[in-house]
């Protein structure tokens, strides 16, 4: 090891040469590298975690570039771990970078948690997430939890008990995962590129305090981060009960983890070929679920605005049409809206939710 | 009784922070119910109270000047 590389945190009161030892011996693995998997990859790189394993199997695309800051131009449709392990192998000689170009699944997911001491979840879906929260409490892995939405972030470690409370993990907030649509993602709902940047760095400090055994680490806690009014909320976790948690590796290859909807599906799928058709009946209610401030906006005439956020208020309502199509930015919003919607009418009216979205139908839109 | 609420995420869409007088509420289930009558918005999605800062696993008496935060699940990376 070169004392040189690391020598403003070797001598930083309270760290010291026994802590970056610590670091050079930890694995740690950093899962998804997107807007939170960048920031941290190159924090704990660059700080002289001696094994970092990268996971990802996705390929660099350009509306990318603004929030993963590993990435170049140059770099679009390339896989992302090769990109990533180049540059952080450059940025840090001493260290190893180990990739995983896969997508974790039931069957591959304990044998690479199992090689690593640190789990980071940077991943951006509620599939995943649950995925790697149950496979790192089945194998006692401290997991280290990274989310983002609109302005907002979260930050919490699992699987790490304290002197006070035993381990906590995901399910004992969130016991049963959202349905789809249920909460907006951040292709749906945007994203601004430094909110992730922030919240991976968080996650890399904790990562670090948790190796180093400095400071508290989030154990059995959860943080909120707001961006806009730099504001954090820490709440304490504490055990749950009644949800199911695998406990062994039989149970866990049992889990359902793709289909987070449940229910049987009473809505219909449709197009916009026909859409147009039934917009030619006069029992047909056409609605924008979007928010308001959304574009491109739609003519008012013909589609009935009622935002999700203002979508309970409006069922409590009665309406006279039989048809509901429910339509939105990419067609997520608008199952959820036609599952709340079925739920509630059953038969007594018939709900569809336009596929795609306005995006995918948008010349259909324009023209009228 | 005076409760400050504090939301995250798109549930500030529809409940903004702020401190509600409120009668016969004495624990965080008959809340949830005063929550979701009030904004029932709030029934479609999951969502996590903590009071005073601790997460709320059982039914749990809530006295004056209490603080409930309510937080939904984030999934973005």
């Amino acid at each position: 090891m070169s004392a040189e590389r690391y020598n403003r945190q070797i001598i930083l009161k309270g760290f010291g040469e026994e802590a970056q030892q610590k670091l050079l011996r930890a694995k740690v693995l950093v899962i998804g590298v997107g807007g939170l998997g960048c920031p941290a990859l190159q924090y704990l790189a660059a700080a002289g975690i001696g094994h970092i394993g990268i996971v990802d199997d996705d390929t660099i695309s350009l509306s990318n570039l603004h929030r993963q800051i590993l990435f170049t131009t140059a770099d679009i449709g390339k896989l992302k771990v090769e990109v990533a392990a180049k540059r952080l192998q450059e940025m840090n000689t001493q260290i190893g970078i180990i990739r995983h170009p896969i997508r974790l699944q039931k069957n591959n997911i304990l044998d690479i948690l199992s090689r690593y001491d640190y789990i980071l979840d940077g991943t951006d879906n509620f599939e995943s997430r649950y995925l790697i929260n149950d496979a790192c409490a089945l194998l006692n892995k401290p997991l280290i939890f990274a989310a983002v939405s609109g302005f907002e972030g979260q930050l919490a470690i699992f699987n790490t008990p304290d002197h006070l409370t035993p381990s906590t993990n995901y399910r004992d907030i969130f016991p049963i995962p959202p349905t789809k649509g249920e909460i907006p993602n951040c292709s749906e709902n945007g994203i601004i590129g430094v909110l992730p940047g922030v919240l991976g760095t968080m996650a890399a400090a904790e990562i670090i305090k948790l190796i180093a055994e400095i400071g508290q680490p989030l154990t059995n806690k959860i943080l909120s981060y707001n961006l806009l009014t730099q504001e954090q909320y820490t709440i304490n976790l504490s055990q749950g009960h009644g949800y199911t948690l695998p406990k062994t590796v039989d149970e866990f290859l049992n889990m359902d983890y793709q289909n987070t909807s449940e229910g049987p599906q009473g809505y219909i799928e449709i197009d916009a070929t026909e859409l147009v058709k039934l917009q030619q009946l006069d029992s047909t209610i056409l609605i924008d679920v979007r928010e308001r401030h959304e574009v491109p906006v739609l003519d008012k005439q013909i589609f009935t605005q009622v935002p999700m956020s203002e979508f309970g208020a409006f069922m409590s309502k009665e309406f006279y049409q039989k048809h509901v199509v429910l339509i939105c930015q990419h067609g997520i919003r608008s199952v959820a809206a036609a599952e709340a919607m079925q739920e509630k009418y059953g038969d007594a009216k018939k709900i569809y939710s336009l596929k795609g979205g306005i995006i995918k139908w948008r010349d259909h839109f324009l023209k009228s | 009784m005076e409760i400050e609420i504090i939301s995250f995420g798109q549930i500030t869409e529809f409940i903004n922070n702020q401190k509600i007088e409120v009668n016969g509420i004495a624990d965080t289930n008959s809340f949830k119910q005063y929550l979701e009558d009030r904004f029932p918005a709030l029934k479609g999605i999951k969502y996590k109270l903590a009071l005073n800062k601790n997460i709320v696993q059982q039914n749990t008496e809530i006295t004056n000047q209490a603080t409930i935060a309510i937080m939904p699940p984030f999934s973005g990376g």
